[in-house]
């Protein structure tokens, strides 16, 4: 269970030697991270490392093992009033009929005299609100979910992989809306494998890798199947800062 | 005219259009949530494998339809504790349901002494068959159901749109997952008598699916869904009568013919499309 305290701190988000175990398989073994208010913090690692396994576990939809995870909140005491989530590759049942305004209503009960300015917030076309939800394009869904969320005035907001169903012009276009809404002060925590991304716009990281080389806890090199990117001052790591190993690597101002 | 009035002061004919018009919101509302879950198999499944509770009231006495009320709430409540599960898709389990409730009715029918001609209503549906005292427990259950619905809704609605969402919205997917497997099972049985146990699953599925082909939101097609539920139940029952058809079939024609009208009108009303140039 997700600690939910209304003390608000610099950090947002800790998690202390969390495990989670699913289907008899350790997913996250002890893992310590933070995620800073305010912050563009990425989440990166390799597949199977346990990234989405990490947040599902902050917002409470899986069970942990062990450890603890508390998020201060400057307002709410609900896990649902203070975290926002939109999952990776959302495919909306295409037999529901249901319009981009009929979502907005029900997923965060915006009034109808709202709607159009939620949907400006993340440059949602207008003439489009009321088209089915299963009808629109890839990057089109991202923002409505998007939209949707920050409807709900969440002070931390989770993306899963929000670029994997977005074609190149679009993921543009994406990534100003999420820096527009972290600029407005909400704190965003974004799962990814594009580390050319997590090199222009991140705040703050935290690698899940099973597979970095650290350096005398002067800098630490996670390495993945495209690139090798340095990053430097390491907070924490853990189990073993001295050499290669498999663990968790807690890494900011990259 | 004359037919008609006749059919609206007929006794059987009475409780075969109230009940059938209370069947059809609920089933219809059921199906809102059933079809794009993909979980219409799972309704011919319970159904058919509720055979198993009618066989049972037919040999050892009681009300058949109790008994397989409650055979279909257990069912319900196991498909739905194991929906998740990873090892089991739920369309297997409900092949093992279906085989092995059917398979038990008839083996338990086999061991029974002579003809039972009750079998049949229940396998097709008999307007006769309908009693006041059918029609008041349908009553009672069509308002405990309509109560749950307006309790779960906005959670039902989501959770057939993406059930993490749901979670994370800190909904109760639980209690609705379990209300939608469990109403939706004792919802069939509740119309058995209508359209038996072979074609009950049509009043679920196909309204749903035929409002789907000609409506563009969600308030449109439960709109439609209702209409069509209960202006095909209607218009069965009084084909049934007038031309002296087995119900069941009867009504469940109707809304064939239904769905191939709707998917017509879907083909000529046009869709908005939205191309590429919008994927931004």
């Amino acid at each position: 269970m997700t600690s939910i305290v209304s003390n608000p701190t610099e950090n947002i988000v800790e998690c202390c030697d969390l495990t989670v175990v699913r289907d008899s398989k350790e997913i996250l073994c002890e893992a310590t991270c933070c995620v800073p208010r305010n912050s563009l913090t990425f989440l990166v690692g390799e597949n199977g490392s346990g990234k989405t396994t990490l947040v599902k576990t902050i917002l409470g939809l899986l069970p942990k093992h062990s450890g603890d995870i508390t998020i201060y909140s400057e307002k709410g005491k609900n896990s649902d009033m203070v975290a926002g989530y939109v999952p990776q590759g959302i495919t909306f049942p295409k037999q529901l009929q249901m319009t981009v305004t009929e979502y907005l209503r029900y997923s965060s009960q915006v009034k109808t005299e709202d709607i159009e300015s939620v949907l400006s917030r993340v440059d949602f076309p207008q003439t489009h609100s009321e088209h089915t939800i299963n009808q629109l394009s890839g990057g089109q869904q991202q923002k409505l979910l998007l939209a949707a969320e920050l409807a709900r005035s969440p002070e931390v907001l989770f993306l899963d992989e929000p670029l994997s169903n977005v074609d190149d012009s679009g993921e543009k276009h994406i990534l100003d809306v999420i820096l527009e809404i972290k600029n407005s002060g909400v704190t965003i925590v974004i799962i990814t494998h594009d580390w050319q991304m997590v090199s222009k716009y991140a705040d703050h990281v935290i690698c899940l890798n099973k597979n970095f080389a650290c350096d005398q806890q002067a800098s630490c090199v996670c390495k993945n199947s495209l690139s090798t990117v340095n990053i430097k001052q390491i907070q924490k790591l853990t189990p073993d800062p001295e050499t290669t190993h498999d663990g968790y690597c807690y890494i900011d101002n990259i | 005219m004359d037919l008609m009035s006749e059919m609206l002061t007929t006794p059987f004919m009475q409780r075969a259009l109230i009940g059938s018009l209370l069947l059809a919101v609920i089933l219809g509302l059921f199906g809102v949530f059933i079809v794009p879950r993909k979980l219409g198999f799972m309704a011919d499944g319970v159904s058919h494998a509720s055979l198993l509770g009618i066989a049972v009231g037919l040999m050892f006495g009681g009300a058949p339809l109790l008994w397989a009320a409650l055979v279909a709430a257990c069912i319900g409540l196991v498909l739905a504790k194991i929906e998740d599960n990873s090892r089991l898709t739920l369309d297997s389990v409900v092949g093992i349901v279906l085989v092995g409730g059917m398979s038990s009715a008839v083996i338990l029918m086999s061991l029974t002494s002579g003809y039972k001609p009750e079998l049949v209503t229940y396998l097709f549906g008999s307007l006769l068959s309908i009693s006041w005292n059918d029609i008041y427990l349908l009553i009672g259950f069509f308002v405990v159901t309509l109560f749950l619905f307006k309790l779960q809704w906005r959670t039902l609605v989501l959770t057939t749109v993406h059930g993490e969402l749901s979670s994370v919205l800190g909904l109760p997917t639980s209690a609705a997952k379990y209300f939608l497997f469990v109403g939706t099972s004792v919802a069939l049985i509740a119309g058995v008598k209508l359209l038996g146990v072979i074609l009950i699953s049509a009043l679920l599925i196909i309204p749903f699916s035929a409002a789907n082909q000609a409506t563009r939101s969600l308030r449109s097609s439960l709109i439609v869904t209702e209409c069509l539920a209960i202006g095909g139940t209607i218009a069965g029952i009084i084909l049934s009568y007038v031309y002296d058809l087995p119900t069941g079939p009867a009504i469940a024609l109707v809304f064939v013919a239904l769905f191939l009208l709707c998917v017509i009108v879907g083909r000529i009303i046009p869709r908005p499309v939205l191309g590429h140039e919008h994927n931004q």
